[in-house]
This record gives structure tokens, sequence and C-alpha cells, in this order.
């Protein structure tokens, strides 16, 4: 592994696409940051309809673009949270407790630069300790065989859509509409064609970047055109007043920062949990841990560094199942599922032994992209804080021709464009009727490779399948035995969570 | 028989009271069920070659099989526990205003898709983005003008030469893609 790392270092800083990757990480920091401060636009949705360049582009440039917009796309909702008490994200939240009081006092710029300087230091530590961890998991992952991957992913499966939402049942539900999907057109194992009805479109099976794209963004599009409003809030509840941020201020937070660090990379192995838990337990914990909790929600700068440095660390663990295990953990990592794929590194077992060096060049990457926000953060704060007042009439129209046009480049085919919309009415009626759709989408992805695996699974078991399972393959046996009593624990677990920090 | 009636009313108005959405979707995938069951033996290719023995393929049909038992069970667990649910049917509770934005948007975008494909993108794209910004209420026309014509013509520009990856030409195909090339 440790050959690997290095590879990745040597692939990632190569003189002659080091400039480049730079270059496309700062964009996507920009544009995350950019959807990110405006209230009602998420991280998802940008991800999502960014995602199409990301395909066209070498997966050295692409996935860390993707991961630039998602560690820009959590720091850039606080901006809006702690300027006038309007969070761009769910993840910042937490921030609206003690950013608006600070703005109000005349310091929202030494909030807004502790919210970048704790954002940074939560996801740089988070983003060592992924590095670290992922060698030797991915060392034991690569000892399974098809029985455990079917194990594996059948169990990341009930789990996931078990945690996904408040109600374990619409979850499963969500998952099994998403295994369907994955069944239409021509099996791996046979090659047969199933539930095509004669249309030659469907014979080569759904096209996952519409469905991406409808599922995630367009929903969001749709809240938002749910009233005429033309523009967010005024330019002058916008200026960035007051000292800049002092060490003695920063180093009195390291303490929280830490302990919030630490719960952040917690939250981010646990699937299905996420930001807006992170940061609501960070703050809880700092609040707790506080000799003066009475000033929390009045304006305490270690409220916002508490919350900001727990939300950003959950970014970098969520790779972990991902990259090892081919398990997303949330939406966003969802997202990033389609883009390896595209770049025909599907994430799994098998991953890290095929494609070490360029998942070490990646992860490595997560850390470049760390100093850049660092950089970007500090000089674009006050263009960020002003993105605000774009009027969304302008901007909600040409989020749909983003999508439209991802679409097409994809294949050039007008079925996908209808793709596109179906997933976008289903996505925004499971919405209405409170049904997650990320079941849905990993049950899609991941089916049918559960699928593929089972089936080996049953040819190595020469018709003696049970006998093959329990005796010589105990491990996978005891993996489904432990299936519902896990998910059972995550779920409660999750709902207790949710139920206590108030995450949808 | 004033009492019957009255037991009988609230009965009933506890029962509407239970019956809601999720009862509804439930019956709804049970249904969902019965008719992949239907569909199982028609919507799957059969082999042209049988396997028997030890190098037997798992069947295409066991996965579906799978799946519709599994809306079978669940719709069942759901149907059970949707009377138990608190949830508000967030699309009844839609305004006017919002089905109206909703639903005129997605007439957009089924115009969008052949003046896209007929007019181009930059043209098609331009059109759309001028409607819909009219529509949501902006009346600087001059801006909405300059944004809906830069901003697809710099996102044609950026797929066709950034990344290498055709758009819509414009117009139909009089003018080659390499015009835009020249961008």
């Amino acid at each position: 592994m440790f050959e690997s790392f290095i590879a990745g270092a040597g692939l990632l800083f190569d003189p002659s696409k080091v400039t480049i990757v730079f270059a496309y990480i700062s964009a996507g920091l920009f544009l995350g940051m950019f959807v990110g401060a405006l209230p009602g636009f998420t991280t998802l949705m940008a991800m999502a309809i960014l995602l199409p360049i990301s395909f066209f582009l070498e997966p050295l440039f692409g996935i860390p673009f993707l991961i630039g917009i998602y560690k820009g796309g959590i720091f850039g909702g606080s901006i809006p949270a702690i300027l006038i008490s309007m969070p761009g994200t769910g993840a910042a939240v937490a921030t609206t407790f003690d950013g608006p009081p600070l703005t109000k006092k005349g310091q929202g710029r030494k909030a807004l630069e502790m919210a970048l300087f704790s954002s940074v230091a939560g996801d740089t530590t988070s983003d060592i300790i992924t590095i670290i961890l992922i060698g030797p998991i991915a060392a034991v992952a690569l000892l399974m065989g098809p029985p455990e991957l079917a194990a594996v992913l059948f169990m990341a499966l009930i789990v996931i859509s078990g945690t996904s939402s408040g109600v374990f049942v619409k979850g499963l539900l969500m998952l099994a509409v998403g295994l369907l999907l994955g069944l239409i057109g021509q099996d791996e194992l046979s090659a047969l064609t199933r539930f095509s009805f004669g249309l030659p479109e469907l014979e080569s099976r759904i096209p996952l970047l519409p469905m991406l794209i409808g599922l995630f963004a367009l929903p969001e599009i749709f809240v938002n055109i749910e009233k005429k409003v033309s523009q967010f809030v005024d330019a002058s509840d916008l200026q960035i007043r007051g000292d800049r941020l002092t060490w003695p201020e920063f180093k009195r937070c390291i303490r929280t920062i830490a302990r919030s660090t630490a719960i952040g990379t917690s939250i981010g192995m646990i699937p299905g949990v996420g930001q807006v838990v992170a940061a609501f337990m960070g703050y809880a914990a700092a609040k707790n841990a506080s000799d003066h909790p009475e000033t929390f929600g009045e304006g305490e700068i270690e409220g916002i560094a508490a919350a900001e440095s727990a939300n950003n660390a959950v970014n970098g663990p969520t790779l972990v199942p991902l990259l090892t295990l081919g398990i997303p953990g949330d939406n966003l990592t969802v997202i990033l599922v389609g883009a390896f794929i595209a770049h025909e590194m599907r994430p799994g077992p098998q991953l890290m032994e095929q494609q070490g060096p360029m998942v070490f060049a990646i992860l490595i990457s997560m850390i470049v992209a760390n100093l850049l926000f660092l950089i970007i953060g500090y000089f674009s704060i006050p263009f960020f804080a002003k993105v605000v007042t774009i009027r969304k009439s302008l901007l909600l129209p040409l989020t749909l021709v983003f999508a439209f046009a991802g679409t097409w480049v994809f294949r050039a085919q007008p079925f996908d464009l209808g793709v596109l919309v179906f997933f976008g009415a289903v996505g925004y009626i499971a919405k209405k009727l409170h049904f997650d759709v990320t079941p849905l989408a990993m049950g899609f992805i991941l089916g049918p490779t559960m699928e593929y695996s089972f089936g080996q699974t049953v040819i190595l078991a020469q018709q003696d399948f049970l006998g093959y399972v329990v005796l010589e393959r105990p491990f996978a046996a005891g993996i489904m035995l432990a299936t519902p009593l896990v998910a059972y624990l995550m779920w409660r677990r999750s709902a207790r969570l949710r139920a206590e920090y108030g995450a949808e | 028989m004033a009492d019957d009636l009255e037991n009988n009313g609230s009965g009933e108005t506890a029962l509407k009271r239970k019956v809601n959405f999720n009862t509804v979707a439930a019956v709804l995938f049970i249904m969902l069920s019965g008719l992949l069951f239907l569909l199982i033996p028609t919507q799957i290719d059969k082999p042209l070659i049988v396997i028997t023995g030890s190098q037997a393929n798992m069947p295409a049909e066991l996965f579906p099989q799978l799946v519709a038992t599994a809306f079978l069970i669940l719709g069942v667990w759901f149907f059970m526990k949707s009377f138990s649910l608190q949830q508000s049917n967030d699309l009844l509770a839609l305004d006017k205003e919002a089905i109206t934005n909703v639903t005129v948007t997605l007439v957009m975008m089924a115009i969008y898709v052949p003046l896209m494909v007929n007019l181009g993108f930059v043209v098609g794209s331009a059109i759309m983005m001028m409607a819909m910004s009219t529509y949501f209420g902006n009346r600087n026309f001059w801006l909405s003008g300059a944004v809906s014509i830069v901003l697809p013509m710099a996102m044609f520009f950026m797929f066709r030469r950034l990344l290498l990856v055709e758009l819509p030409p414009f117009p139909i195909d009089i003018f080659p893609l390499t015009n835009w090339s020249l961008i």
C-alpha cells in the first residue's frame, strides 16, 4: 500500500499535470462555494449538475474537481448563515446559532474567518485519518471473494436504506425500486434482456447520468420555483465588518476544533448520518465542555469553530466505505460513484488492487484541495457574501440549461432528456411524500454488482449453495445472518441522533 | 340507534384519520409486486442454450422474483405501519402559485427539448432562459438578454473546446460546428 501511496503522490505531482489538477480543484472549490452560498441551492445539486464535466476529463482532473465542489459547498453554506442567518446548506444550520449574533456585534469578518480556518483544520485532519485508514481496510477487503462481496453489499444496502430516512420501511421500498430499475436491460451474467418492453433504448439499461441529475438536481430546482421571488436578499445586509481573527482567538478554539473533528470523522464513517448531525453534535459537545455555556447562542466564536470543523470533518471518512467496499455512505458520495464508474473505476475491493496509485492520488488531492480552499476562501469571502444577491430568476434557468446540456453530452440522445425529466418528477414527488431517493440510486448502482457477485457464488457453489456458503464461506454467512441486527441497531442509533439533533 | 350512528360516525372519522397517503402508497407497492409477477414470464428473455449441472448459471428470473417478493413483504409491512405514521402530504399542501410555477416549468422543459435539438443549443437555451427568467419576475430585459445569450455560448464553447464533446449546433446544419470553435 505504501508503494501505491508514493506512486499516487508521483502521479498527482507529475510536473506536466500538477498545474491542471490545481486549476480543476480550484474551479471546483469556487463553484462549490458559489452554490453553497446560495440559499436553496445545495451542494448535492451542484455536484449532480456538474458531474458531466468530470466525465469528460481524466480521472485525475475530474474526480478532484468534484471533491472541490463537495468541500467548497459545505463551507459556502456558512457564509449566508453567519451574515444573514440563512444557511446556504443544511450543514450550516448549527452555524446560525452564533454567526448572526456575532455579525450583529460587528464581528462578522471574525466569524467568517473562524468558519474558514476551522473548516480547513477539520477537513485536513479527517483526510489524513482517511488516508491512514484506507490502506488496512482495503487490504482486508481484498481478501473478499464474490460471496463476501455479495453479502457486504446486501448488508450495506439494507443499513443505508434503513438509516437514510426516518421510516425504515420507506427506505427499504425505495431500495427495492432502485433494484428493480437496475434490472432493466441486459443482465450482466447471462446477457438476457429484462423488462425492456421492446424499447431498444432500455436494452442498454437506464442511463446513470441523466438519472442522477434528475433525481438529485431537478427536485431542488422545482422546490425553488414554488415561490416567485426574483431576489434572495438586499445587498445592504451583506456588509462584512469588524476586525480580523487573531491567533490567540484561534488558539483558544483548538481544543474545540479537535473534539469536533473527532466527532465529524466518526460520523463520516457511519452511513446515512451526515454533516448536519455532525455539526449539531460538535456544537452540543463544545457547549457541554465549556466553562461558559451561557455565551453559546449569544455570539460565541467557539460555537462557529465547533459546528464548522465537525461538518467538514465528515467529508473525508465518507470515502472509506466507498473506496474499499464500493458502498456510498450518503447522497453526495452516490454522485462520486457515478464519476468513478464513468472513468471505469468501479469502487470496491478490487479498486485499490487495480488502481491503487490513482486512488491515492485522488486522496492526496483532497489535502491539496484543503490548502487551496484556505487561500481561495480567505480572499473570496467578500465575493461569496454578495452571491446571495444574485437574482433567482436568472440562476434557475441557467441551472436548468446546465442540467439539460450535461445530459445531452452524455450520449447525444433525446431519450436521455426524457429520462432526466422523468426522474426529476419522480424525485420531486418523492421529496414531497417523504421518500428518500438515496436508497433508490444506491440500489440502482449497486444492485447489478450484487446480483453479479451472487451469480458467481451460485456457480462456485456447484448446486450446493447452502453447504458452500455455510461451510466454506462462513464470513459471508455471518454477514448475512448479522444483517437484520446490524440494520436495526444502526437505524435505532441514526433515528436517535436525528431526533436529538433535529436533522431531516 | 342514535348511539350506533354516533359510534359509526366516530369510527369512520378515526379510520379517515388513519388512512393516509402512505397507506395508498403501500397499496400501490403491493399492486406493483403483483404486476411484476405477471410480467416476469413475458418480459425476460429465455436462454437459447440451457446449461445444466454444476456450471449452471443463476436464472435471470431469480433476482426479479426476489425484488417482486420484497415489494410484497415490504408493501404489507408499510401498509400496517402507515396507519401510525404522522407525515404530511406536501403535494396536497402545494398552493396554486406553486402548482402553476412547477407546471409552467415542466411545459418550458418540454418545449426546450425540441428547441435545443432543432434550433441548436445556443438559440434554444437563450429562448428558454429569457422566457423563464421573465416568467419568474425578472424585468431587466437587457440583463436577462445578455445572460441568456452569453452564458449558453460560454457553455457551448466549454463543452466543445475544453471537454471535446458536442451539443446540438446552431442553427440546424447550415453552419458546421467548426464555426463555433473559432469563438
